[in-house]
């Protein structure tokens, strides 16, 4: 029993100390380089149409900003709004260096997610590695994870309960170069936008743009998520299609 | 380097086939992608309409106190199953009033179903007995539910147990084999729990294979429910007050409260596994519980 509260106690200090870490480092960060930089800030509107077993069939409201704060930081947030009663924030930060071939970058992302329908709430923090070429991209990392009730009672053994520790990957491909006026993707990966799912619960998806003019994109995406894949047995669970405008100041 | 490129995708090719085509191969290689045989809906159907044909059960333990003993994931074949051999002797020589719970993936690979049928003596318990089993995902690998149905009936139901005429505690199995409930299973369980939490049960226990947290490592590769599901069987099992629920799948023990409900996952009862242990509850007002390692089996 103290082993299992020493743990549960570390699982705090750590959680904590990451939050702390991340904050600082965002404050230093924007206090260090003030303003947009060269790169274009941009804005994007989403519509989604979503089905899963559990919340059969729904749609998606999103918004998403993407602020270059200089050649090496951008910032990304994005909200979503949901027609089953749960809302999503992501706040993005994403260091990134040019190399030769290619493109470096480190991802540090908090998702929170109100689930308003089930009374609780979930807040992932991630950090991953990522290098970007002309035609894939590919994502490595790890995300925590902390699952709160809403109507918790203080005085009882009811708690917040961490999963610290898990698997974070994104490969997706593309058909042109990154810098294309059109582009088709492919995806594998456990996360997307607006969900963190565990490791072995990947989603598999196929997305789309085509830039009207310098100012305007069209976004389109699909994506499919199946359960029980790895170590059960697998079977459909949802779909979710995604159109959206992109306007880039 | 062209041909060894070749020479390597067909290597990794005939492992896979070969992981597919083999019948010793614990793992539906397959069944891993795409299902291969009845999802959960049709499982579901399947229970629901042989429950129908039962009157529900009801486990007269003639007083308030008795014993819940439980394994999980003893993955026996016909040349390994000590630990389950061992807990099933253990539980018919126990005395007091008693029932036994096994939270899935009772064999291993394929055609072990005849074996774990005379481990368990099934003719004489299958559901009119004190002993329950819930469906594992190893259970249905290779397309073999209608085999699991054979020998266990069905996948998903619930069972009381009383003094005299008082109302005890209720438990509810449930099919969790593939990651999901399913939406029948889903509407099933809110009607039954918006019904029977209202009947004066002590406690709400519900029973099932896949467990709803990852909070470690020690799981190793077996996966959970999506996050949606997640969020809304821990707000539905909380939202009616269960007690607590158990579950396997993962070989290793865990304990977690989340709205009001206590999460306890059992060790494994494999014999290769490390760290085998069952698990003995002893159900009175309260609840006390034990994990007790399997001796050392020559």
């Amino acid at each position: 029993m103290k082993d299992e509260k020493k743990l549960i106690y570390m699982k705090r200090i750590l959680t904590s100390l990451f939050c702390v870490l991340y904050s600082v480092s965002a404050a230093v960060i924007f206090a260090a380089n003030p303003g947009f930089g060269d790169r274009k800030y941009s804005l994007t509107g989403m519509v989604e149409y979503s089905y899963n077993t559990t919340w059969g069939h729904h749609a998606n409201f999103d918004i998403q900003s993407l602020m270059p704060i200089n050649a090496h930081f951008e910032m990304e947030a994005k909200l979503q709004f949901s027609t089953v009663n749960v809302y999503t924030g992501v706040v993005q930060l994403r260091p990134k260096f040019e190399l030769p071939v290619g493109e470096l970058f480190v991802e540090t992302d908090v998702l929170y997610k109100a689930i308003a329908r089930n009374r609780m709430s979930d807040i992932d923090a991630a950090l991953a590695v990522g290098y970007r070429m002309d035609y894939v991209s590919i994502t490595l990392g790890v995300f925590c994870r902390v699952l709160d009730d809403w109507d918790r009672s203080w005085h009882s053994e009811d708690n917040y309960v961490v999963e610290p520790f898990n698997l974070l990957y994104r490969i997706e491909a593309f058909c042109r170069p990154q810098n294309n006026n059109w582009n088709l993707s492919f995806l594998f990966s456990n996360v997307d936008d607006y969900q963190m799912e565990r490791m072995w619960q990947p989603l598999f998806g196929i997305g789309a743009w085509y830039d009207i003019n310098e100012h305007c994109r069209l976004n389109f995406s699909a994506q499919c998520k199946p359960t029980g894949m790895f170590h059960l047995d697998a079977t459909f669970y949802g779909a979710t299609g995604r159109v959206g405008f992109t306007y880039r100041f | 380097m062209n041909i060894m490129k070749k020479q390597l995708f067909y290597i990794v090719l005939a492992v896979v086939f070969a992981a597919c085509a083999n019948e010793d191969s614990s793992l539906d290689m397959k069944g891993m992608f795409s299902p291969q045989g009845e999802t959960v809906n049709t499982r579901f159907e399947q229970s629901m309409a042989y429950n129908m044909t039962k009157v529900p059960i009801r486990i007269d333990m003639h007083q308030d106190t008795y014993t819940v003993y439980a394994c999980s994931d003893s993955h026996i074949t016909r040349k390994a199953h000590k630990n389950l051999d061992y807990f099933v002797n253990l539980y018919d020589a126990a005395e007091g009033p008693k029932l036994a719970l096994h939270l899935g993936d009772v064999i291993d690979a394929q055609k072990n179903f005849p074996c774990a049928d005379s481990i368990l003596h099934l003719a004489t318990r299958s559901l009119a007995d004190t002993m329950f089993v819930t469906l594992g995902n190893h259970d249905i690998y290779f397309c073999q539910w209608p085999v699991f149905a054979q020998f266990f009936k069905t996948s998903v139901y619930w069972f009381e147990t009383t003094n005299g005429t008082k109302k005890l505690d209720l438990f509810i199995c449930l099919d969790s084999a593939e990651g999901s409930l399913g939406t029948k299973q889903m509407k099933w369980l809110r009607a039954l729990l918006e019904e029977k939490s209202q009947e004066g049960y002590r406690r709400i226990i519900a029973f099932t294979h896949t467990h709803l947290w990852k909070l470690d490592a020690s799981q190793g590769h077996t996966s959970n429910m999506a996050m949606e599901e997640t969020y809304e069987v821990l707000s539905l099992l909380g939202e009616y007050g269960v007690e607590y629920v158990w579950s396997g799948h993962q070989h290793a023990r865990q304990s977690v409260v989340f709205k009001g409900v206590n999460y306890l996952v059992l060790d494994a009862t494999q014999d290769s596994e490390k760290g085998q242990s069952y698990f003995v509850a002893e159900m009175g007002e309260q609840v006390s519980y034990k994990y007790i390692d399997y001796p050392a089996l020559p």
